[in-house]
């Protein structure tokens, strides 16, 4: 357990912040998460196609 | 803002103490339901992960261990003990928590607490040992009109009612905190997710009802059998919509721990309210993935509720999958671990089990659950995947890599905070929750990829052995089934692994009374 308690931690909770919040580990996680997405789905339309041909 | 060192809020003398871990007022009526109902999870969980492994074995092909019946009766006992016995005992527990410490509020009803949880233990019980019997080898969902013996019914029934007392106990808690004012402005995120979780579960409680009380009336011999169709739509308002309440408690769970192992806080109380907000309104719609082939509802009506609606609540997980991390990046580069793009991950406590535990669920349940879910939730797409074994492939993503996995973290802070007692073997603790996440990951693309050679779900021989003429799958479906048996031998591993030194920290683990706990 790091230092200051969790009690003032959720006092704390409700604190704005300015924008000094940086987050670009996420961006580019969340990046790769729609890029698996966009493989996964597309790949599975392609199979639904192969099986199902519209004529 | 200052610390607080003394049990605000309306504590009776004598009944409330304040942690010496966190500050916060823990009310000892509620510490004591946190604990029965979390050793009742953990007691279920032993028992579904002695299905675990027996399934495993069994639809690995090379192993193929159980006989027909045993397999259904198993498969029965799995599905029921950990997707409702674990999870639904740890769920009562983390609200129990929520309505109390985090409200600063003592437990609304002692009477109500008792009367839920012998309801739910005696009807898991009930269940239990009727499964067992052999008379109830129906599968947790019990389509009608396979029928089971009245008495799985009627503990369902049990077990649902005193649920659903839990959750009016932390309505009632809820209640009695904004009358006393025991907390300022709004109510914490954590608290928040818990409120919406419980909204659901009314919901999902009531469909369960009208679902099951008629089944159980017609086992008894004293009504027709329901009809096949309408079961199956009921049902799935519970069985769906439970998912929900798991996931709301996922990522309530999640906050918390980003909180408690690196010091995170949410980034904007409004987006992570509102995505909540987003699971309570459009859930319900979202049950209809599972009837898609279902013949008796209309194209129309499957295309509007899985092609817009669903989206909704799928947009809020996705916002709690960039809040969450987001989150303990911020807080992480705050403390300094600022190099490059993840500089902050590398650097984070990957050796306490709450925050392994709590990434791994997040990462698994976001790329393997998400992605798979929206997936196989789409109309044209299901019909190439129903009932595969695509489907458990999914839900072992999210339901057991996600949510189990996340609530082991969360069993890694409260037994030192709640029943005060220290987890031994540390080492081990570190590694547990890898030796669950690795196992379960082989676990479900095993399942997935075997799902994708068209390897179905609940069977018991994909080799057709004795059929007139040979039929089975392809070389890759069976390297696929493979993966999915190494994976079960490793989660199983790790489940063990985490039931013993949790039961031994439980009742055997050095006391922390009067002091902070032992940090990870
Ligand atoms: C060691 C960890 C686990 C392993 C190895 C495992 C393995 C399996 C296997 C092999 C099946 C049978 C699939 C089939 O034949 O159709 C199954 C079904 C299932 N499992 Fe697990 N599982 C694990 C943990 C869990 C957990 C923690 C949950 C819930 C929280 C869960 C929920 C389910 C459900 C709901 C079913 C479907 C039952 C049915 O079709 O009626 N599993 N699991
Ligand atoms: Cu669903």
């Amino acid at each position: 357990m790091s230092d200051p308690k969790l009690v003032d931690r959720l006092e704390r909770e409700r604190d704005t912040e300015p924008g000094d919040h940086k987050m670009p580990g996420t961006v580019v996680l969340t990046a790769l998460l729609l890029l698996c997405f966009v493989v996964y789905y597309f790949a599975n339309w392609k199979a639904l196609a192969d099986v199902w041909h519209v004529r | 803002m200052t610390s607080l060192a003394l049990p605000v809020g309306n504590f009776r003398t004598g009944e409330a103490r304040t942690c010496d871990t966190t500050g916060l007022p823990v009310c000892l009526h509620a510490q004591r339901f946190i604990k029965l109902n979390a050793v009742c999870a953990v007691v279920a969980l032993l028992v579904g992960a002695i299905g675990a492994i027996l399934l495993g074995l069994t639809r690995w092909p090379a192993v193929h261990l159980l006989p027909a019946d045993w397999y259904y009766r198993v498969l029965t006992l799995h599905g029921i003990n950990m997707l409702i016995f674990w999870i639904i005992f740890l769920e009562i527990a983390i609200l129990y928590f929520a309505g109390t410490t985090l409200l600063k509020t003592r437990l609304a009803s002692t009477k109500l607490a008792w009367t839920s949880f012998l309801l739910m233990a005696v009807g898991a019980v009930l269940t239990n040992i009727t499964i067992l019997q052999g008379t109830a080898d129906v599968m947790m969902t019990s389509y009608a009109p396979l029928q089971a013996h009245s008495n799985f019914y009627l503990g369902m029934i049990l077990f649902a009612v005193g649920a659903l007392l839990g959750v009016g106990n932390f309505f009632a808690c809820v209640w009695i905190a904004r009358r006393d004012k025991t907390y300022q402005g709004s109510m914490p995120l954590v608290a928040f997710g818990a409120l919406a979780a419980a909204i659901i579960a009314v919901v999902a409680i009531l469909h369960g009802a009208i679902a099951l009380v008629p089944t159980w009336l017609w086992s008894l011999g004293l009504m027709d059998a329901p009809d096949a169709g309408w079961y199956r739509l009921l049902w799935w308002g519970i069985g769906h919509q439970s998912q929900q309440i798991n996931v709301c408690a996922m990522v309530s769970t999640w906050y918390l721990l980003a909180t408690l192992t690196v010091g995170a806080k949410p980034l904007n109380q409004l987006v992570c309210r509102s995505a909540f907000v987003l699971y309570v309104l459009f859930i319900n719609i979202a049950s209809a993935h599972h009837l898609l082939v279902d013949p008796g509802v209309s194209a129309g009506w499957k295309i509007w509720n899985t092609s817009y609606a669903m989206y909704l609540a799928v947009l809020a997980s996705m916002i709690h999958g960039f809040t969450v991390p987001a989150a303990v990046e911020v807080a992480q580069r705050k403390k300094g671990h600022d190099r490059g793009l993840f500089g902050w991950l590398v650097k984070a406590p990957w050796a306490n089990p709450g925050f392994s535990a709590f990434f791994l669920s997040l990462i698994i349940f976001g790329f393997i659950g998400g992605i798979t879910g929206v997936t196989l939730g789409t109309q044209q797409i299901n019909i190439i995947a129903h009932n595969t074994l695509r489907i458990p492939g999914h839900f072992h993503a999210t339901v057991v890599g996600g949510t189990s996995l996340a609530f082991m973290g969360l069993c890694y802070y409260v037994v030192p905070l709640i029943f005060r007692r220290e987890y031994a073997a540390r080492a081990l603790c570190r590694l547990q929750p890898y030796l669950f996440g690795i196992g379960i990951v082989l676990v479900s693309i095993g399942m997935s990829f075997a799902g994708s050679y068209g390897v179905p779900r609940r069977h018991w021989d994909v080799e057709f052995s004795g059929a007139p003429f040979a039929k089975g799958f392809d070389s890759g479906a069976h390297v696929m089934l493979g993966l999915m048996g190494i994976g079960a031998v490793l989660a199983f591993v790790g489940l063990l692994t985490f039931i013993l030194l949790t039961v031994h920290a439980v009742f055997l683990g050095k006391r922390n009374e009067g002091r902070a706990m032992t940090a990870w």
